[in-house]
């Protein structure tokens, strides 16, 4: 960073001289509004000394006039009217950072997104809001104050919420770049979805293998800790430094005595639905998940254990490792970095009554038929028919269940992995029967990826499998359980109705349905879809708009393996680039006290929701804890002295853009 | 005030005074026993039927829809109807105005015309709508004296109860509803899932009135089906529904006797005289039985068999 040795020195005493500089951003801007006028405009504006309009004000070309302007002392202001400050305040600051102005004197007008783009039929309109745009932004910079910026250090350590494919990749990067890894997971094991997945689509090879010795990778990494069976509860801090508070619910059998000799599991007299295996199978109240699990602890489920004390009997547990009364125990870790890789819920299909999930035994979802096609599921790979446990001779399957449906109650987007799953699931059916006669039926067939295209025309050419474009309406049960399925081929354009053996839902993906705890939890937005967002779709998609925190995986959106594994990556290195630097600059957007204004009301105090402020008992007034501040200025409108100030966006500067945005009016409506 | 729990404005349409008076008599005797007060609605007219008249033109479907729901709000009372294409209309034209303003203002200043004023501030119901939603299952379950525990009811919803299903009050539940169902099986009852339970009785659309043969077919579909599962009687909240079920079975009987084998004969019972018998009301009262005060048609098939089974709980 080449900083100008001459740095100009503003202390706010002195008149402003601001600089406006109109972009065009291609036709963005002046293809809908006369920028040339809007640069005159901003010429009569109270203390604007010049003002310049330019193809692209982020060029490097449109970058150096407004360095130039400042180094020749012409200015000590600047205003772009251009584009949201999101992406490019950054790099506007940096230019006045570099031309030796303090970076809070610049201000951004966004008269893209808030005029242009949205007023894009309405060119007069835009052309008045652009005008209050600017002279608001002219108002605010009129009244700017330098700032320093704070420079926090870096944790060299992370937190990963989520021991999938997407948080165990993530780990495995950050401990290989020597980075302390904490990997939170709230069920027993860790390996996720994949984890069920029988083989993987479109190459066939067998996902437990793949996983399974991933999942031991992990639990060998010399800086990863794994945390099963626990959940995050409390995040506070900022970027480098999140304190983070971890519960580890009890598992009522003690880790370090337990021996896994699974005699407890033996003697054991509850049994109930295993979720591992979606009900299909069952598990004792005393239980491992599925036999590779990481780590291979037991675990209680509270929910069905009766305490009836047979495990505990000295003769079953000879370690005597069994602790009914086992408390959830809290762990404080200080973490850098936070990766949030939290997964995705199936779509529930219960809610669409015509498909008959719930109702009719041999309607299943694509994530049941994946454990039935399991070689370690409940029936060892060898799907058979619920209701009859036989083999069935004929299975349709249905597309975007959940996903693609503009209905209540349904997804708008499209789950990306249905196709191929169901393609994947119809051709190892199809190997183990070749007779069985396999029907498809889709809206269209989304095979995007490498290798899925001719995946895809495999499936048909060579397999034999039916694809029907076109949904089904309704389905109801026939002769011995059998599914009687109403549809429409829209090729062909005929209602079709046939009988098949079983039906298999591809339901969609979707955000977990607790994802507001973590969204609220991190203070990291999520999108419409209810997946959490990325800072910006095409440049940072690993990103959170919230500091040194990621996100990875379908918690994101979702997406199938290779995506969810390229993403943690990425994530990885994003939070590493982060750590490598030691250090951060966080904006000084704070709160201060004016000390002789200050009352000592202690007000500010119980509505900061941070825990920033302390209270100076021997002066008996508020303290703001700069680094705890995140600048939402709460304790600013609380404050009945007005003895708290925002940096940034004080109440002067505040009133100045009120000020001249309500001005203008009144002239324009006759003076009064 | 009134003393009655419930006040609704009974809009009775055409079907039921002219071809089931006895289906008016029993929404009114088991909603006075269920202490609510059905208030006449005087001046209503034609609904207009919602398959016929908005087909042909929508304003003067709305416009008419609009001056039947203000009589209502006129006695400041809900209007309620018996039957589905009545609830059809007045339900869907109250909705689309609700949602388009400069429309209900246009219809307000023509029904001004005649002196009357629409405000749309009081929801169209339907009489089974009254019961699981305004009263509730509880409410109900505490007034049943008798249970008809070996009866088998083959339950008919029709289409316009529940479709559209985003103007209708069954919270997104139009796929495969059950509150007609719950309601019949607190009579002891039990509703016999049977195969295109949602399919049209093939009157409505006027289907009926263009293509006898088509709507009979429809009616044979259904008739068959239910047979299939074995009910004792048709269960249906719909006085048009009613008509095809009832009148439709002699039709049937009559235009495809090759292909049915046996001829029908289910009873077809309407859903308050059916609540009403397990309330312990008089079947003459209801119509279920021939009264000679009581003018009007008697059913086209017979519900002999039905009386027959449940006499000696009764």
């Amino acid at each position: 960073m080449t900083e100008s040795k001459n740095e100009i020195k503003v202390t706010g005493k002195e008149e402003p001289k601001i600089g406006v500089y109109v972009c065009h951003c291609g036709i963005n801007i002046a293809g809908v509004v006369d920028v040339v006028a809007l640069k005159d405009y901003a010429l009569t504006l109270p203390n604007v000394v010049l003002a310049r309009e330019y193809k692209f004000m982020c060029s490097d070309n449109g970058q150096s006039l407004i360095k130039e302007d400042i180094e020749a002392g012409l200015i000590n202001r600047v205003v772009v009217a251009a584009c949201s400050p999101r992406m490019h305040e950054p790099t506007f600051r940096l230019v006045c950072k570099e031309a030796g102005l303090n970076q809070f004197l610049f201000n951004q007008a966004n008269i893209r997104e808030h005029a242009t783009w949205v007023n894009m039929k309405d060119p007069e309109g835009a052309y008045e809001i652009a005008k209050d745009h600017i002279r608001m932004a002219v108002g605010k910079a009129r009244k700017l104050l330098p700032l320093e910026v704070q420079k926090v250090s870096v944790e060299p350590s992370c937190l990963i919420i989520g021991g999938g494919i997407a948080g165990m990749n993530a780990a495995i990067d950050l401990s290989n770049e020597g980075y302390k890894v904490y990997l939170v997971e709230r069920t027993p094991t860790i390996g996720g979805h994949m984890a069920q997945l029988d083989k993987t689509f479109p190459t066939m090879d067998c996902s437990a293998c793949i996983i399974t010795p991933r999942m031991v990778d992990v639990a060998r990494a010399k800086n990863v800790e794994i945390l099963t069976y626990s959940e995050v509860v409390e995040v506070d801090g900022y970027v480098g430094n999140f304190d983070v508070t971890i519960m580890k619910k009890p598992h009522y059998v003690d880790q370090e005595k337990c021996t896994a000799c699974g005699a407890c599991v033996e003697s054991c007299p509850i049994v109930c639905g295993n979720e591992f295996d979606l009900g299909m199978a069952t598990r004792k109240a005393i239980y491992i998940p599925f036999p590779q699990a990481v780590p291979g602890e037991y675990t209680i489920d509270m929910d069905h254990c009766i305490q009836c004390g047979i495990c505990a009997r000295p003769d079953v547990c000879e370690p005597d490792a069994i602790r009914y009364d086992d408390k959830p125990e809290y762990l404080k870790v200080k973490v850098g970095t936070i990766i949030i890789a939290t997964g995705w819920d199936l779509y529930d299909p219960t809610e669409l009554k015509q498909y008959g999930f719930g109702r009719y035994p041999n309607v299943i979802t694509g994530l049941q038929m994946e454990r039935l096609l399991s070689s370690f599921g409940p029936v060892l790979g060898k799907p058979v028919r619920p209701s009859d446990i036989k083999a069935p001779h004929s299975i349709a399957f249905l597309q975007c269940v959940g996903s693609r449906n503009f209905k209540e109650g349904g997804h708008t987007y499209c789950s990306r992995v249905c196709c191929m799953y169901a393609t994947k699931q119809a051709r190892q059916y199809k190997e183990k029967h070749p007779e069985a006669d396999i029907y498809i039926f889709y809206m269209d067939i989304r095979a995007f990826g490498k290798g899925y295209e001719e995946f895809y025309e495999s499936a048909q050419r060579e397999y034999g499998i039916n694809y029907i474009r076109g949904r089904i309406a309704e389905v109801y049960e026939g002769k011995e359980n059998c599914i009687v399925i109403r549809a429409e081929d829209t090729i062909l354009r005929k209602l079709i109705e046939i009988e098949v053996d079983m039906l298999v839902l591809s339901c969609g993906l979707e955000a977990r349905a607790d994802s507001d705890k973590i969204s609220s939890l991190l203070s990291v937005q999520r999108s419409a879809d209810g997946f959490f967002m990325e800072a910006h779709p095409k440049l940072r998609p690993v990103d959170t708009l919230t500091d040194g925190i990621f996100v990875a995986g379908v918690a994101q959106g979702p997406k199938d393996i290779p995506d969810t594994v390229a993403q943690a990556k990425g994530a990885a290195s994003g939070a590493a680039a982060l750590m490598a630097q030691g250090e951060v600059e966080i904006e000084p957007y704070f709160s201060v006290v004016i000390e002789h204004l200050c009352s000592g009301c202690r007000s500010c105090q119980s509505l900061c929701p941070f825990g920033a402020i302390d209270f100076d008992e021997f002066k008996k007034i508020a303290v703001v804890n700069p680094a705890k501040c995140k600048g939402c200025g709460t304790c600013v409108s609380a404050c009945p002295s007005g003895a708290m100030i925002q940096n940034h966006f004080a109440n002067l500067q505040l009133n100045e853009i009120i000020n001249v945005a309500v001005k203008k009016s009144t002239i324009e409506n006759g003076g009064k | 005030m009134s003393e009655y729990k419930w006040r609704y404005g009974l809009f009775l349409g055409c079907v039921i005074p002219n071809r089931y008076p006895m289906i008016e008599r029993s929404i009114r005797d088991v909603f006075e026993e269920l202490d609510a007060e059905l208030l006449d609605l005087p001046g209503a007219s034609c609904c207009p039927a919602p398959g016929v008249f908005r087909a042909f033109h929508i304003p003067t479907w709305l416009v008419i829809a609009a001056r039947n729901i203000s009589i209502a709000e006129e006695l400041g009372v809900n209007p309620i109807t018996g039957c589905n294409g009545c609830y059809g209309t007045l339900r869907d034209a109250w909705f689309d105005l609700e949602h388009n303003p400069e429309e209900k203002k246009h219809i307000q200043t023509i029904l001004a015309k005649v002196g009357r004023t629409y405000k749309g501030n009081l929801e169209p119901k339907h009489i089974v709508q009254a019961l699981y939603l305004d009263m509730g299952l509880n409410y109900l379950r505490d007034r049943i004296k008798y249970k008809f525990n070996d009866l088998k009811v083959g339950v008919h919803y029709g289409c316009h109860i529940v479709k559209p299903s985003d103007k209708r009050p069954w919270d997104g539940e139009y796929e495969n509803p059950t509150f007609l169902d719950e309601i019949v099986e607190l009579t002891g009852a039990k509703s016999i899932p049977y195969k295109d339970k949602f399919m049209c009785c093939g009157a409505g659309g006027a289907v009926r009135t263009a293509v006898k043969e088509v709507a009979a077919d429809f009616t044979r579909e259904k008739l068959t089906n239910m047979r299939d599962v074995g009910v004792d009687i048709i269960i249906n909240c719909c006085p048009f529904c009613h008509l095809q079920l009832d009148l439709g079975q002699v039709e049937v009987n009559n235009f495809y006797k090759d292909i049915i084998g046996e001829p029908f004969k289910i009873p077809v019972i309407y859903i308050t005289q059916l609540l009403g018998l397990a309330m312990g009301m008089d079947p003459n009262r209801l119509g279920l039985m021939k009264n000679h005060e009581l003018t009007g048609v008697s059913p086209f098939t017979s519900i002999e068999p039905f009386l027959n089974l449940v006499k000696e709980q009764l």
